[in-house]
């Protein structure tokens, strides 16, 4: 191609369009820059103009009443398994006993996550109630400014701050105070709390070789298959599931407290209070500890190194044909093995054992009592309805009174009250396999006991056991009462160029530690290599995150 | 122009690749023969590898779920049942979103084709000024583009949001399909055009009266690749429907297959990965992937030659 000629218009075109893309970039980089949402930093916050609807006495155990018909916007998170219905019980009873309507902006569950963080993250059309968010979560948000900082308003959150006060919360709730420290969270709260995962065993098979249900430490578990295995050498005694984020992570996370660590579901970042100071969790002895337990199932045969990179539905399909013969579980999973052998019409029983004990005792995980819980959007505080807002939070999810009607429903219409307090539920009503056969479903059709409006299964005790099968019910006594929790390790809020610093590097470690741990179980790296691995731990960085940890909590501290 | 005898149509094809080994009286050699057993066997054992987890599928969606679980269902169904279908097939919410899917990529498809064979066809013409820009332009996009926030503000200020445009709009001209049409546009013979142009058609009637008939194997090829990528797409409606009844039939399925196993461990860990029942997944799926299978067969023939379409310059 040849240069034309006429180098004159050629340079003026030239500088106009380089004038062009200096104003253009110019613009790009100034919308960058918006007004800067500011945040209430003070109690004694001024609520003129901005509680209509709201009541004037409402207090603890007040049963919430809007004065006038009010609207709030809620992020809904969409279950398969009860889709949403306009005309649903609850949405219809919210309306007609507290004069609360909902304009739902809904998210399917597969995706709730990452819709949730776009919307937050762009600011734009933020639902006034962010519903379904672990702690945890709301971090990322917290530097934007998009979410309320709730601890400025717990003096009208009544309910809220009585059970804080009565279970004795405050050192959990201080776990969640950002930088500056308030939270942004309001969680779900627990009086108590509640395993839910454990080994499932084939019942009939266990009973047969004289072995107990109760298995007092993992060693005496560990027997127990070798017990199984040579007596059905054919079948894997164990063969697990979950894996699909790190091996085995919700087996080792049960198992994990007994031996005085944390791992899989309950590894989070990676960090151990030792007493004195955080230590890097997966460099310490009793994760090695834990890792060499289970690397010796797999050498020995007893469990399936398959568990480690299989399917859920590939695992499920093991136990379901007799392959294996215990998986892990939990209360609802384990309906739907019972249910499998039932449909073939086999004489395969199931039933759980209660977490043994291990090396470290017998033990819980510190804290989870705040569990899955909610956030407000920071322009609520703008709201003409915002004391109504806080006052209808407060009511529906921490009152005895909202947290039995987003569990049960309403007395009279879906549960019975009998004569000693106990609930029952309607006959054609089912939920949990109360009513197994039941034409319909507390949650599908009525919208109670849903996840985004019942917190935490009703958080009291009382509640929560409510609707538990019996065996449920023994599993959960059973355990808390043989059982101690961790003491709950100090709080350590990060700046947020800490937090960004320190997100890479947990990352890169924690990668680095899951993947070992696989290694070392399925046996690809013998465990004499274990000081090799915790020095590679070293060179990812793991001391200086460890020092922005600890200086963390000396801040917080002092 | 591309000269492939696929253009003979599918019989004689077929005809040429399966004739017997004695046509025009020369014997194909034994070792040929060996060659093209084994062939033949190999390709129908990655045939039926290919085949073997739809078939999976087909046999999940009419077993009764204890037989999944338990592992025995392959090819055959076990516990023959149609209720999962009769259960599926009943959900309003299913039929609504399929609706949904079948009007977005419609509507998508052709505004995809329209915005796309007039560009490519614009940016064929040599004489185009800024025709280098423009071009750079679009391949800018394949590489670059704005991030996921950026991209629902930029949706969420236009108004666009829970409306049909947020799903058709954003990803109409897909960049990949644009340079093919204009590749294939810069081989059309620039004599027929003029021979047009001297009889006095403008340039939107060469386009429409001359070209355009003459592409049809290039416009049912990209209809093809549009129509597939839009049936499919769950994303653009995932992050810009607010409500379910707006959701595409392929966010219904997501949520169904990969909500309720959830990825997120926290939640998994406070019990709330319950599944849904392995063989609802698999009718839906069944019931998602069936049209464009069915569509398939009649499509092939373009399918076939308009990937090598565009690929030979003269």
């Amino acid at each position: 191609m040849t240069q034309q000629s006429r180098p004159a218009g050629r340079r003026r075109s030239r500088r106009l369009f380089a004038a062009v893309a200096t104003v253009a970039a110019g613009a790009l980089a100034l919308t960058a820059c918006g007004p800067g949402d500011s945040q209430q930093t003070d109690g004694d916050f001024d609520f003129s103009g901005k509680e209509v609807g709201a009541m004037s006495d409402y207090g603890l155990d007040t049963t919430f009443v809007a004065t006038e018909p009010v609207e709030f916007s809620l992020f809904y998170r969409d279950h398969p398994n009860y889709p949403i219905e306009d005309d649903w019980r609850i949405l219809t009873a919210l309306d007609e006993f507290q004069n609360v309507s909902f304009d739902i902006v809904s998210a399917p569950l597969s995706d709730w996550d990452q819709r949730k963080a776009t919307v937050i993250g762009a600011g734009t059309d933020v639902p006034q109630i962010i519903s379904v968010t672990y702690p945890g979560q709301e971090v990322q948000f917290v530097a934007g400014g998009a979410i309320l900082a709730v601890s400025d308003f717990i003096d009208y959150l009544p309910n809220f701050s009585d059970k804080v006060e009565r279970w004795g919360l405050e050192d959990e709730i201080d776990q969640l105070r950002q930088e500056d420290g308030k939270f942004y969270l309001l969680p779900g709260l627990r009086e108590q709390l509640r395993p839910q995962y454990t080994y499932a065993v084939r019942t009939d098979i266990w009973e047969e070789l004289g072995l107990s249900l109760e298995p007092a430490t993992f060693d005496e578990f560990a027997d127990q298959l070798r017990t199984v295995h040579e007596a059905y050498p054919d079948a894997w005694p164990l063969s697990d599931r979950w894996s699909a984020n790190g091996p085995i992570e919700a087996t080792v996370n049960f198992a994990a407290p007994n031996f005085g660590t944390s791992a899989g579901w309950g590894y989070g970042e990676g960090l151990w209070w030792d007493g004195g100071e955080y230590v890097y969790t997966g460099a310490t002895d009793e994760y090695r500890d834990l890792v060499e337990y289970y690397a010796g199932l797999v050498a020995d045969g007893l469990m399936d190194p398959e568990s480690l990179t299989q399917d859920d539905d590939q695992a499920i399909a093991k136990f379901g044909s007799g392959q294996s013969l215990a998986i892990g579980t939990n209360d609802q999973e384990i309906l739907r093995l019972r249910s499998t052998f039932e449909e073939l019409g086999t004489d395969a029983e199931v039933s759980m054992i209660v977490v043994p004990a291990g090396p470290a005792g017998d033990k819980l995980p510190a804290g989870q009592r705040l569990v899955n819980g909610f956030m407000l959007a920071s322009h609520v505080a703008e709201s003409e309805n915002f004391l109504a807002l806080l006052q209808f939070v407060d009511w529906l999810y921490y009152s005895d009174e909202g947290l039995e009607f987003a569990k049960w429903g309403i007395e009279g219409e879906t549960f019975t009250r009998a004569a000693d307090g106990t609930r029952v539920l309607n006959p054609n009503i089912d939920i949990n396999g109360l009513n197994p056969g039941a034409p319909e479903a507390l949650n599908v059709d009525y919208g109670f006991h849903n996840g985004v409006w019942m917190l935490e299964h009703g958080s009291t005790v009382d509640l929560d056991l409510s609707m538990l099968r019996p065996e449920v019910q023994e599993f959960v006594t059973a355990t808390v009462d043989k059982k101690e929790q961790h003491p709950l390790p100090p709080p350590r809020p990060l700046t947020e160029l800490e937090r960004e610093q320190v997100s890479l590097w947990q990352t890169a470690l924690r990668d680095h530690v899951w993947q070992n741990t696989s290694r070392f179980i399925v046996g690809q790296r013998p465990l004499t290599e274990w000081d090799a691995y915790v020095s590679e731990l070293e060179g990812l960085n793991k001391q200086a995150y460890l020092d922005v940890i600890n200086g963390a909590v000396e801040r917080a501290a002092g | 122009m591309v000269a492939t005898n696929l253009n003979q149509g599918p019989d004689r094809v077929a005809a040429r690749i399966f004739r017997p080994a004695t046509v025009a009286g020369i014997k194909d050699s034994r070792s040929y023969t060996v060659f093209r057993a084994i062939n033949g066997v190999l390709i129908i054992v990655i045939c039926f590898v290919t085949l073997y987890p739809f078939l999976n599928i087909i046999a999940q969606s009419f077993s009764s779920e204890a037989y999944i679980n338990s592992g025995q269902v392959n090819l055959v169904p076990r516990g023959f049942t149609v209720t999962t279908f009769q259960y599926v097939l009943g959900d309003s919410m299913f039929w609504r979103n399929y609706g949904n899917t079948v009007v977005y990529t419609v509507v998508a498809t052709a505004i995809a084709m329209v915005l796309t064979t007039t560009f490519a066809y614009a940016l064929s013409k040599r004489h185009l000024k800024g025709r280098t820009f423009f071009i750079g332009i679009a391949v800018f996009t394949m590489f670059f583009n704005g991030g996921i926030i950026p991209n629902y503000i930029l949706i969420s200020t236009l108004g666009m949001k829970n409306t049909i445009w947020a799903i058709v709009l954003p990803n109409a001209i897909s960049i990949f399909n644009l340079l093919v049409m204009k590749a294939f546009f810069e081989n059309f013979p620039e004599d027929l055009e003029e021979a047009a142009a001297i009889d006095g058609l403008t340039t939107y009637g060469i386009l429409g009266r001359i070209v355009l008939p003459l592409s049809k194997a290039v416009i049912a090829t990209m209809v093809l690749f549009y129509a597939v990528s839009f049936w499919n797409s769950w994303f653009t409606a995932f992050l810009y429907m607010d409500r379910s009844e707006l959701y595409p039939v392929t966010v219904y399925l997501r949520n169904l297959i990969a909500g309720a196993t959830a990825g997120d461990p926290s939640a998994a860990a406070a019990g709330e990965a319950t599944q849904v029942a392995a063989n609802i997944k698999a009718v839906t799926m069944l019931l998602i992937t069936i049209p464009i299978i069915s569509l398939y067969p009649f499509i092939q023939k373009y399918f076939v030659s308009g990937v090598m379409l565009g690929s030979v310059k003269q």
